[in-house]
């Protein structure tokens, strides 16, 4: 795969869109020269603090959430910022710019003064990042009164944008947080304040498993637990909704990085879709390494190539004028499931479904082991198709002229 | 036997289950275990829930999903055989009976007493499930065994490379946990001893003494030394592995069949030191009628099948087996069996040396069983039962497992004692309605 993917996004050229985001995974410059080796171009470097207050990661960290026998498909964790000194990761910032000059190094910072946010600036500036990108959204911070905390403040969004702007030359970022009512409020605020774009989402608040023997929440940090950054394909619908929401707003019209739950080819377009010029990645890379950024290259240029594009920026916010509010729908138009029976294995767990969620339109053919199809009934909800084994033997078809399907009074 | 799950494992078989409307397996299943059921509850982390259902459906449900020739029972209809293959019923309904276990979880409770006592004539799978199903409906119930101790075939038959004699030691251990009394070392072999029962204040009996008598091949020499049949020879290699092993060490084995007891006999002559195990059938591989299981294990092992070759005769050395005279055969029409019958190859003697020999025709239930003629027989000494509810000729008396089918699979002989614990405690009842 020759293609080129670079991209100019804040008016700084990408080699390709993909990037390590602020994380464990970016955490040390020996880690995140591997990641740019493996063929990112580019990272949003562990948040940095001044570190004048101690930093001290919980242990453990963080908690795997599984749905049956699949690992990972949402990661909690109750990591800090960087616990490293602001020497080190100065140095580390310079070791990186210095032996990968094409790659782009964007200094995530978190201040907890207005100050601070300034002198973090200047200082991840002198050591030659590229960027910033001003962490308004860890939703777990042991430091009272920062991270999500300024986020969901909007003022204070817009004050510490503008003391970061102010202090640095280079484009400035606002990292988002999900955990708002509109995502879109606190974007202007970060606009208002002189934020050259924006990144999102970080993680999503939440408490994934509790402990069924002791009840404490995890990870289980001796006894306590707390409501934490949630990430990883679990959250990924969530992301590409904020995206698309930011992207959307009229008012708005900054470059969004994006990020939450890609792992596939798929999951990066369709941020891009969404209007994403970058993107960004923890989980995929706690859940599979930095390795996983070849198929992401591999895959989008095939699909490049099957849509003719010839430069990743030419599908970015393709998807916008696509998704509408719901009022929008031609509700004239209504459709059945539509059954392949000849591939059907028998299991009959569309005739449960339908039955018990859907429209009742589903008979059983105890002898033959298959559904039988009334139309006239058939809602066109597709529940069936979710769960039927055999992918594709349920399709979805447009009948013209169907009226809505009305259930009758239960007798 | 294969190692057993571990919970991710089984989690991610138990994912592979369409959860099926109606399901196939659970209709397949001889004993009602219901996997259907309980593999549903598996994948809805309702561990306790799976392990309740298999074991009050089958009191024997781990030995089961170890023993049970699954493909041709509860897997046969698997839909999940259509995406790729069928979902592996018999490891999961034993990994979740050990882990039930492993987590000291019991599901089976004796039910409130009813005043009833029950006899159980022969500790084996049919009168094991027997007991338990009455335990657990309040009967009074009481084994006899002949044995110096319950398990049957399983226990005293069954190679260890087939069954680990831990799992079925648990579940025996439950049978005891429920209140059932054993009483080992003592037969009932005359129409006087089963009457007794009666007179002892058992209100019904169930006979499930097996068969257990094999079946010998008439053959010239064939009162050799060094000649014995299959049930002797497994039964002494279980119990005495040491004294086995220097008799079988080094020596050329022949073992005349091909169901499943010549596999367990042939891979146990290897394990104890064999230097070679020839196999000898008169049909072809596919004519076999042993598990492919077990078959494709032995040929691993490194057992020599010899097919389409008859054994006529022995070969004998100062009063000692030295060989087998065989002749080839080819196949013919089907015969009764629906399998193509061997015809011999006239011309074609030879021998097949070997200084051990073990036959394993076949196994039927004991002639002297007719001594209790309250109860009728076929021609095969198997006792007649009516087949909803196990009934005996003699009220009160209920039959089931290999002493009725002759040597069936563990899973019929559980459904048996199923079926007839339910007729049992009917009976009692309507006994006792004004």
């Amino acid at each position: 795969m020759t293609r080129d993917l670079g991209i100019d996004f804040c008016g700084v050229h990408f080699v390709n869109p993909v990037m390590l985001s602020s994380s464990p995974v970016s955490n040390t410059g020996e880690m995140i020269g591997r990641a740019f080796d493996a063929g990112f171009g580019g990272v949003a470097y562990k948040t940095i603090g001044m570190g004048d207050v101690e930093i001290i990661h919980p242990s453990p960290r963080m908690a795997s959430y599984d749905y049956e026998a699949r690992k990972l498909v949402g990661l909690q964790n109750v990591e800090q910022i960087s616990d490293r000194s602001l020497a080190d990761n100065l140095a580390d910032i310079r070791y990186l710019k210095k032996n990968w000059p094409d790659r782009i190094v964007i200094a995530s910072i978190m201040g907890f003064s207005d100050h601070e946010w300034a002198e973090l600036a200047r200082a991840c500036e002198d050591a030659g990042a590229d960027m910033l990108e001003c962490n308004f959204s860890c939703p777990h911070m042991t430091v009272e009164g920062s991270g999500m905390k300024v986020g969901q403040a909007f003022d204070l969004v817009a004050k510490f944008s503008e003391t970061v702007k102010r202090a640095a030359s280079i484009p400035v970022l606002a990292k988002m947080t999900p955990n708002v009512t509109d995502i879109t409020e606190p974007a202007l605020h970060a606009k208002a304040g002189g934020a050259d774009g924006l990144a999102a989402i970080n993680t999503v608040s939440a408490l994934t498993e509790i402990g069924l023997d002791d009840f404490v929440p995890k990870p289980n940090v001796f006894g306590k637990g707390a409501m934490s950054g949630y990430s990883g394909p679990a959250v990924k619908p969530i992301g590409l909704r904020c995206i698309a929401q930011m992207a959307q707003h009229p008012d708005l019209g900054l470059p969004i990085s994006g990020m939450g739950g890609i792992e596939t080819w798929v999951d990066a377009v369709e941020y891009m879709l969404c209007g994403a010029g970058t993107l960004q990645i923890t989980t995929g890379v706690i859940h599979y390494g930095y390795r996983i950024v070849e198929d992401i290259f591999d895959g989008m240029g095939h699909f490049m190539d099957q849509h003719g594009f010839e430069t990743v920026e030419e599908f970015v916010g393709l998807a916008l004028p696509r998704t509408v509010p719901t009022d929008e729908f031609d509700l004239a138009r209504q459709g059945v499931a539509s059954y392949d029976l000849d591939r059907c294995v028998g299991c009959g767990q569309c005739h449960i479904i339908c039955h018990d969620a859907g429209g009742q339109c589903l008979a059983w053919d105890r002898d033959m082991r298959r559904p039988q199809m009334d139309e006239a009934r058939c809602l066109g909800c597709m529940i069936c198709s979710f769960i039927c084994p055999v992918t594709g033997l349920i399709v979805y078809k447009e009948v013209p002229g169907k009226p809505a399907v009305l259930p009758p009074p239960s007798e | 036997m294969r190692d057993g799950y571990t919970m991710d494992l089984a989690m991610a078989e138990a994912a592979r289950c369409l959860l099926c409307h109606e399901p196939p397996c659970s209709d397949g299943c001889p004993a009602a275990t219901d996997p259907g059921r309980f593999i549903r509850q598996l994948r809805l982390r309702n561990l306790k829930g799976a392990a309740a259902t298999i074991k009050r459906n089958n009191v024997l449900g781990a030995s089961c999903g170890v023993l049970c020739p699954t493909r041709n029972l509860c897997q046969r209809a698997c839909s999940a055989t259509d995406i790729d293959r069928p979902i592996d019923i018999g490891g999961l309904q034993r990994f979740i009976i050990e882990q039930a276990r492993e987590i000291g979880f019991q599901p089976l409770v004796a039910g409130d007493p009813t005043g009833r006592n029950v006899a159980v004539v022969g500790g084996g799978p049919s009168g094991l499930s027997c007991a338990a199903s009455l335990a657990q409906a309040g009967c009074d119930v009481t084994v006899f065994e002949q044995r110096d101790r319950p398990g049957g075939i399983p226990q005293f038959v069954l190679p260890e490379h087939r069954m680990a004699r831990d799992i079925l030691d648990a579940e025996v251990q439950d049978v005891i946990d429920l209140g059932v009394a054993f009483v080992c070392g003592r037969a009932v072999t005359s129409r006087e001893e089963l009457e007794g029962l009666f007179d002892e204040g058992f209100d019904a009996v169930y006979l499930a003494t097996g068969a257990w008598e094999p079946v010998r091949l008439d053959l010239p020499g064939g009162d050799a030394d060094g000649i014995e049949d299959a049930i002797d020879f497994l039964v002494r290699s279980k119990a005495d592995p040491a004294g086995t092993t220097a008799r079988v060490e080094g020596r050329e084995v022949a073992v005349i069949g091909g169901g499943d007891t010549a596999m367990d006999v042939a891979v146990s002559a290897l394990n104890r030191g064999a230097s070679d195990v020839y196999v000898l059938y008169r049909r072809s591989l596919q004519q076999m009628p042993g598990d492919e299981d077990e078959k494709l294990d032995a040929l691993a092992a490194g057992v020599h099948f010899v097919i389409l070759t008859a054994p006529v005769g022995y070969v004998v050395e100062d009063g000692r087996v030295a060989g087998v005279i065989v002749q080839r055969t080819r196949l013919g029409e089907p015969d009764a069996s629906g399998r193509r019958s061997p015809v011999p190859i006239p011309g074609t003697e030879h021998v097949v040396p070997a200084s051990l020999v073990v036959e394993a025709i076949g196994l039927r239930p004991p002639t002297a069983i007719r001594q209790l003629d309250v109860v009728s027989f076929d021609d095969g000494s198997r006792i007649v039962v009516a087949a909803d509810s196990g009934a005996t000729a003699r009220t009160g008396v209920f039959a089931g497992g290999d002493a009725v089918r002759g040597p069936s699979l563990v899973v019929d002989a559980v459904a048996d004692g199923k079926r007839a614990a339910a007729a049992i405690v009917a009976a009692l009842d309507e006994e006792v309605a004004p």
